[in-house]
Parts: C-alpha cells; structure tokens; sequence
C-alpha cells in the first residue's frame, strides 16, 4: 500500500484533467442529457451526477480498487487477475459505444502510463485485450504501478465520475464555473462513502461487485453515437 | 546539491520508462491546421485527389462538430470511407492536436496499423492563431489562412503562422473583391517566418493544390532520402 505523502503527488497528477488520457473529449453523457432537455439548470445537473456517481461511478471504482487489491496479493498472476477483472467490467458495460469508449479510454491511460513509471504491471495491461483494457481496470493496474492503494484509485474515479461531466456541462452551455466548482465539493461525502462501499467490496468475489448503471444515460449514449452535431464522443 | 534533489527517487538511468512510444509504421505524419472556413478540408479533399493512384493515404479529422468534415470528405469520394476517422475533441480543437493528444495519436496509430499508408493527414478543427500541432503527433504541419480574413492576419503572428512548415494563404482569387493587398501579406509572412516557406493559392482555381502537393512530395523525399543511409549501415 502507498505511502500517502509519496504517493499523494501521483495522485495530483492523475486527477488532473489536464493528465493526457484523452478525458477532454468525453462528457459522461451529460451532453446527450443536455441536448434531449433532461437538464436545464444547475439543479439538474447536480442530480444527474448524483445518480452518476452511485451507478457507473460507483461500479467503476469498486472494479479499480478490485484491481488494485487483487494486484497486492503475495505470488498474484497479473495477467490472469487483469482479464478477470476487464471481464467483469465488460458484464457491467451492456452498450457498444460505452464498452468502446471505455476500451479507449484505457489504452490511452496506458500509453501516457507508460511513459511515466516503469512497472512491468503496464505491459501486463496492455496485453489484456487487443483495444485496450476497460478503463478502471488500466486505472487499478496505474494506480499500482504510480504507489496508490485501493481506496486513492476509488477516490480517484469517483472524482473522474463528478468532475468528467461538470467540466463539460460548462464547455457545453456556459454554466457558472463557480457554482460548479462548489457543486464539485458538494459530493465529498458522497465520494467518501462510495469509495467506502467500493473498499469493502474490491476483496470479495468479482461476481458481487456493484453493477448499478443509468439506463437511460446508457440509452442515450447509444443515439448520441449517430446525432450530427455533438462535441463530445461520449 | 540541494538536498531534496539528492535522493534515491530523482529520475537516473534506471527508472526509464519501460514502455517506448509506440510507432507502427513510418507513414509521413501531416498536421493541416488554421482559423474555420479557411479551407482546411477542402485542402485536404484536394491532395486526396492528387495522391489517389499515387500514394496509400489515411485521413483524421477533428472537426469541432465531429463529423462534418469526415462527410464532406466522404461525400467527395476522394478516399475509401475507412482510412477516413473523425475524432472528438469536447468543445477544444488545439487540446485534442497539442496538449492532450491521445485521442488524435490512437487514430493515427490504428489507421496505420490498419492501412500502412505513406501519408497520414491530420486536419486540426478550425481554431485560432495560437493553435499547433504537437511533435509527438505529426511530423510537418501545415497552416492555412486566407485572404477573406484580412491581410493584416500574418502580422498578427503566433505559432501556427510563424513556426509552421508551410503556410498557405488560400483564395487569392477574393483579394481584390475583399481590399486585402498579397504583397502585404507576403511582406509580413516572411518577416515573421524566416526562411520557411509560405504558398499564395486559390484552391477554387487550382485544385490540384499544385504548391501544395509539391510540397508534401519533397516532404516524402527528404524523409526517404534521410532513411537511405540508414539502411546502408
């Protein structure tokens, strides 16, 4: 387990948006909810980062700190434990467009990775599946290689899961920047205790591992694929 | 040595990144980039044209509304639908071709790996001035600009005008109808340029891209040329 004081600068720089992994084109499906009218104010918005951060980003962060536990057991086969758990990511992703997204999101997390700490784990991702690892699995696999435990890779998606669509909502209808950031502190506890849920989860079987999703966010990510004027890929 | 430079976790010869930046194959990478509406597509159209029968080509674009620009270039039927890939770039075109590049990288990797073209084109979204490309992504760029937007437009500067490979000043033919002065704007692009070079064109009239085209194929000799030795090693 990391070190928090050594490890802490690592983390800054993987919650930093500005971290190349491709984030910047991606809403989180805030965009498609925005352009089908189910968001108009800052209300809407709060909520559907709310249900956001228990469904997706919930499962997302229990599948990383699975990832990163399993990776600290004596004598573990990395190869084995990564595709087991890309393969219960993969069950908690039903739509083409978000396993995809979520396939390339964790290649590009792989390839800035590996060029920024030399751990043999990142080969061992890389190999998971031929478009990439689904991204909290690559996120687990980093966070291991950068010195983070289980619960700073849960933090760290839940912060991706609130701050991915807050960031895009501004970019996609100029709401104010400030009342967004307050927003973002608004859901620290909420952080704190989905990262408490995916901890106590990430050391039992795979199998039980949360699965909340949003149907319709999954739905409309399906559609957002075809419409002709979205600025975002998802 | 201060002392927090000293320790045993400053960056030496052993801790190298394991994992070398991959690159599949060694196609020409060029960046087309410069302000909206200044005919970056219709450039790129125009040398898919030129090199069909001639080059193995693959197209990315970043369009700021994704997909227009891969449809016009579909729609043109200048290059097969799948060595053309319209990339996302979230509301910022020069992120998606400068500071995060990943999306843009994947594209041109995948394509390369897919097709093993000889000339890979990247067309940045419209943007502004300050806009380029990263080295890590593309190996010359190109900027365009045109004569509708004023001829002060190469004295206003900045990256894309003053340290692009080549800058294209595009519709001439408006120049006269939009009192802008080309020996205005030629004055000014070598002073802010050096010895780079700079093309006039109007791709309406000329659309071979003739300038243009003669560009990228002493690109692709130099490049061929600084291999040959190499190879002799």
């Amino acid at each position: 387990m990391g070190d928090a004081m050594t490890s802490l600068p690592a983390l800054l720089l993987l919650a930093d948006g500005r971290f190349p992994v491709g984030g910047h084109a991606h809403s989180a499906g805030i965009e498609a909810a925005i352009s089908d009218g189910r968001i108009a104010d800052l209300d809407d918005i709060e909520a559907f980062v709310a249900g956001r951060l228990h469904t997706t980003g919930l499962s997302e962060a229990a599948l990383a700190a699975a990832t990163v536990w399993r990776l600290g057991m004596p004598g573990v086969a990395v190869a084995e434990v990564l595709k087991a758990v890309d393969a219960a990511a993969e069950a908690r992703l039903p739509v083409a467009p978000l396993r995809a997204a979520s396939r390339r999101l964790g290649r590009q997390l792989i390839r800035v990775a590996g060029s920024c700490w030399p751990d043999p784990i990142l080969f061992e991702l890389a190999g998971v599946h031929p478009d990439g690892a689904h991204q909290p699995v690559a996120l687990g696999g980093v966070a291991v290689a950068a010195g983070l435990d289980s619960h700073q890779a849960a933090v760290l998606t839940l912060h991706h899961a609130v701050t991915t669509p807050i960031q895009a909502a501004i970019k996609i209808a100029g709401f104010d920047p400030f009342a967004l950031a307050a927003m973002t502190v608004r859901f620290t506890e909420s952080i704190r205790r989905c990262a408490e849920v995916a901890c106590a989860a990430a050391s039992g079987p795979l199998a039980s591992l949360p699965c909340a999703a949003g149907p319709l966010v999954e739905i409309a990510a399906i559609r957002h694929e075809s419409v002709a004027h979205r600025l975002f890929a998802t | 040595m201060p002392p927090h430079l000293t320790g045993s976790d400053h960056l030496h010869e052993s801790r190298r990144p394991l994992i070398a930046p991959p690159r599949v194959s060694r196609s020409l990478r060029v960046g087309i980039g410069g302000p909206v509406g200044t005919g970056k597509t219709e450039l790129v159209s125009c040398l898919c044209r030129v090199f069909a029968g001639e080059l193995s080509m693959a197209v990315v674009t970043n369009d700021i509304f994704t997909k227009e620009d891969a449809a016009i270039l579909e729609r043109k039927g200048v290059l097969d639908p799948q060595r053309i890939v319209a990339v996302q770039t979230g509301c910022c075109p020069h992120t998606a071709i400068r500071d995060d590049i990943s999306e843009n990288l994947d594209a041109i990797e995948r394509l390369e790996a897919a097709f093993a073209p000889q000339l890979v084109i990247l067309e940045s979204g419209g943007d502004n001035l300050t806009a380029t490309f990263s080295r890590a992504l593309v190996d010359v760029q190109i900027f365009v600009i045109d004569v509708a937007g004023g001829d002060k437009i190469p004295r206003k500067g900045g990256p894309g005008i003053t340290t692009s490979d080549l800058l294209v000043i595009n519709k001439i033919d408006l120049a006269h109808l939009v009192g802008s002065d080309l020996a205005v704007m030629d004055r000014d692009a070598r002073a802010g340029r050096g010895d780079l070079p700079t093309v006039f064109v109007s791709l309406r009239n000329d659309p071979a891209a003739t300038p243009i085209a003669a560009w990228v194929r002493s690109q692709l000799r130099d490049r061929s040329q600084a291999r040959k030795p190499a190879a002799h090693v």
